[in-house]
């Protein structure tokens, strides 16, 4: 019977050596909450590192960094953002906006909470609408362009009428995007067409309805959707129909194109604003920042595939990510 | 590893905090899985719907108390829904709950106004803020106090509850039906009785969360039912051999011990993709404990 005990016991123990070395001396500690494990994500918190040690803060000398993710589960955020309070921790910095609610509201203001990856700040009660927090919180936000992406469509697709959205109802961003869409097609002549899934499952059932309406899609940043890219280029290019991505990883992987946020510059961004915290600025009374910078980007390999030609109005500004066409 | 422990027994009041608010749920589930043997998947619809009643309440600006009763009575009606579809349409237990449990998502995304999130903000009167049991209670412990106080209340009332007659026939429907029977009562409607005051539980508990946390989200019961039954097994199992010990309070430490594994995985620092196999780990090593424990007994968890 003792047997057992130990067999338990050395099972613990022998997954204890995957745990992160911690560090030994007493710097300022930060801990990274990220909600889920996504390419963009994670551009995002190599960026926020980069953007600290840009500005004099390394990990292992002036601070600690402690990375924790979520794993898109709700239980588990809120687990990770109380152990960073109850530790005592010097700074926050919550990625996605499910993590940046939970981080801002345990937090209550006691320890500065800097997120990013945050599509709509106002929207999700994390800033008023002058973009200042009342919680000690600051940040980022992911906002898309789609001002920018609606002219890009317009220039590739001239005779297209109607721009397809898919995206899940369950993800608060993609709301907020989808209105944005909704509210800005009629400007560039485009009918808005969308389908929502509650689930990846669905993706596939959800897109040969959507691609008999739309002539072209534009994909939002919707962990959900995104995740099932695959399954809406195949489908997409086999009915004829270019897909739009929302980000350069997206067009890597076979959009015809897009206006792309540099989430590693965007992670850099909300590093330097949690610079600016660590030395002393209240987090408070630093209004959050939406990306700046985009870059058109464009797969060759997908335009041969759909027949279309680069637009020659676009043609200088725009980029080939086509070195892996699939 | 001592800082980890160091770094655990920092988080240990948050941790107590959620194990008290979920046992909620656990108790719940505890009359429905152990008492009535009944496979309640519904719970990852009512636990969501608790919170998105409760939460839209509170933010309309109604009093804490009055979300957590139209929690209680929303959760009560998700589980007569279930229990209609079980004994009047025949429906098996477990596609009865699937079938309430999808509807809900919609209902819920209704009733919290087609947002998937609703924030409630730092100035609204909640369970735990903005209120003069808060103000009079310690400052820091206030939460965790509030906690313990419901989670102990919902138990007490659990066990008056099965010492009634009413409790006995809810005992015996699960044991033997033909019992309710031969007593001359349905034991259709004892089952019903017991599925709304199961999710009755379970939506308080997702109020009560909601408050505490002031964030609900669409997706906040997916795994629900699998950990609240986790909580209930656990404790149910660890002291099995106890039998003076009342089943509720079994699972009520069956929810703190699910949400100390978390956390203990959490401090110990593993890489994210490790976590939930550590606390597989863990779970395996508290019912391995248990097993030792009462060894001879066959394993019929």
């Amino acid at each position: 019977m003792k047997k057992r005990l130990i067999l338990a016991l050395a099972l613990v123990l022998s997954l204890l050596p995957l745990a992160a070395p911690q560090a030994q001396e007493k710097p300022l500690r930060i801990g990274i909450a990220q909600f889920a494990d996504h390419p963009s994500l994670d551009n995002c918190r190599e960026g926020f590192i980069q953007g600290l040690a840009e500005a004099g803060f390394e990990d292992g000398k002036s601070i600690a960094l402690d990375y924790r993710n979520a794993q898109a589960d709700m239980g588990l955020t809120a687990l990770i953002a109380s152990s960073f309070v109850d530790n005592g921790y010097d700074l926050i910095c919550a990625i996605a906006t499910p993590m940046a609610m939970t981080a801002v509201n345990t937090a209550d203001g006691k320890i500065p909470v800097i997120y990013s990856a945050v599509s709509a700040p106002v929207e999700a009660g994390l800033a008023g609408s002058d973009g200042l927090s009342a919680a000690n919180a600051t940040g980022t936000s992911d906002q898309l362009p789609v001002k920018a992406q609606l002219a890009l469509i317009r220039a590739f697709q001239p005779e297209a009428r109607t721009l397809g959205l898919l995206y899940t109802v369950g993800e608060v961003n993609s709301q907020v995007q989808a209105k944005q869409y909704e509210q800005l097609a009629p400007e560039f002549g485009f009918e808005v067409v969308s389908s929502t899934v509650t689930a990846g499952g669905d993706v596939a059932l959800a897109l040969p309805g959507l691609l008999a309406r739309a002539d072209c899609l534009s994909m939002l940043t919707d962990n959900t959707v995104v995740q099932y890219l695959d399954v809406v280029l195949d489908q997409a290019e086999a009915a004829g129909v270019p897909v739009y991505g929302s980000e350069i990883e997206q067009v890597k992987n076979g959009c015809l194109a897009a206006v792309g946020i540099d989430y590693l510059a965007l992670g850099r961004q909300t590093g330097r604003m949690a610079a600016r915290v660590l030395k002393g600025e209240a987090a408070g009374s630093i209004p959050f920042e939406v990306m700046q910078d985009s870059a058109l980007y464009y797969n060759s390999g997908a335009m041969q595939r759909l027949g279309l030609a680069l637009p020659a109005a676009i043609e200088g500004s725009i980029q080939d990510t086509a070195e892996n066409p699939q | 590893m001592t800082l980890a422990l160091q770094s655990f027994q920092n988080a240990l009041p948050s941790t107590l905090e959620q194990g008290f608010i979920y046992a909620l749920m656990a108790l719940g589930v505890l009359m429905t899985y152990h008492i009535l043997d009944f496979p309640d998947l519904t719970v990852d619809g009512s636990f969501p719907l608790g919170g998105a009643v409760g939460s839209s309440l509170i933010v309309s600006g109604a009093p804490p108390a009055a979300a957590l009763l139209a929690a209680l009575a929303a959760g009560a009606a998700a589980g007569l829904v279930t229990g209609l579809i079980h004994v009047k349409l025949k429906i098996r237990a477990l596609f009865s709950g699937i079938i309430v449990m999808t509807a809900l998502y919609s209902v819920n995304l209704r009733i919290a106004g087609g947002s998937a999130l609703i924030s409630i903000p730092r100035d609204k009167v909640t369970l735990f803020r903005n209120n003069a049991l808060v103000s009079a209670l310690p400052e820091g412990a206030a939460t965790l106090v509030i906690a313990v106080v419901m989670a102990l209340a919902v138990k007490a009332l659990m066990d008056l509850f099965f010492k009634t007659r009413l409790g006995c026939l809810l005992r015996a429907a699960g044991d033997n039906g033909r019992v309710v029977t031969a007593l001359g009562r349905d034991v259709g409607n004892v089952k019903i009785l017991g599925l709304m005051m199961a999710n009755a539980l379970v939506a308080l508990s997702g109020a009560v969360l909601c408050q505490q946390q002031r964030l609900f989200e669409i997706s906040m019961g997916t795994g629900a039912t699998v950990l609240s039954l986790a909580s209930v097994i656990i404790g149910v199992n660890l002291f099995q051999r106890l039998e003076r010990m009342r089943a509720t309070t079994k699972a009520i430490v069956g929810a703190l011990l699910y949400k100390a594994c978390y956390s203990l995985a959490i401090a110990l620092g593993l890489l994210p993709g490790d976590m939930k196999l550590v606390t597989a780990a863990l779970f395996l090593a508290i019912l391995a404990v248990g097993y030792r424990k009462r060894k001879g007994a066959p394993a019929d968890a």
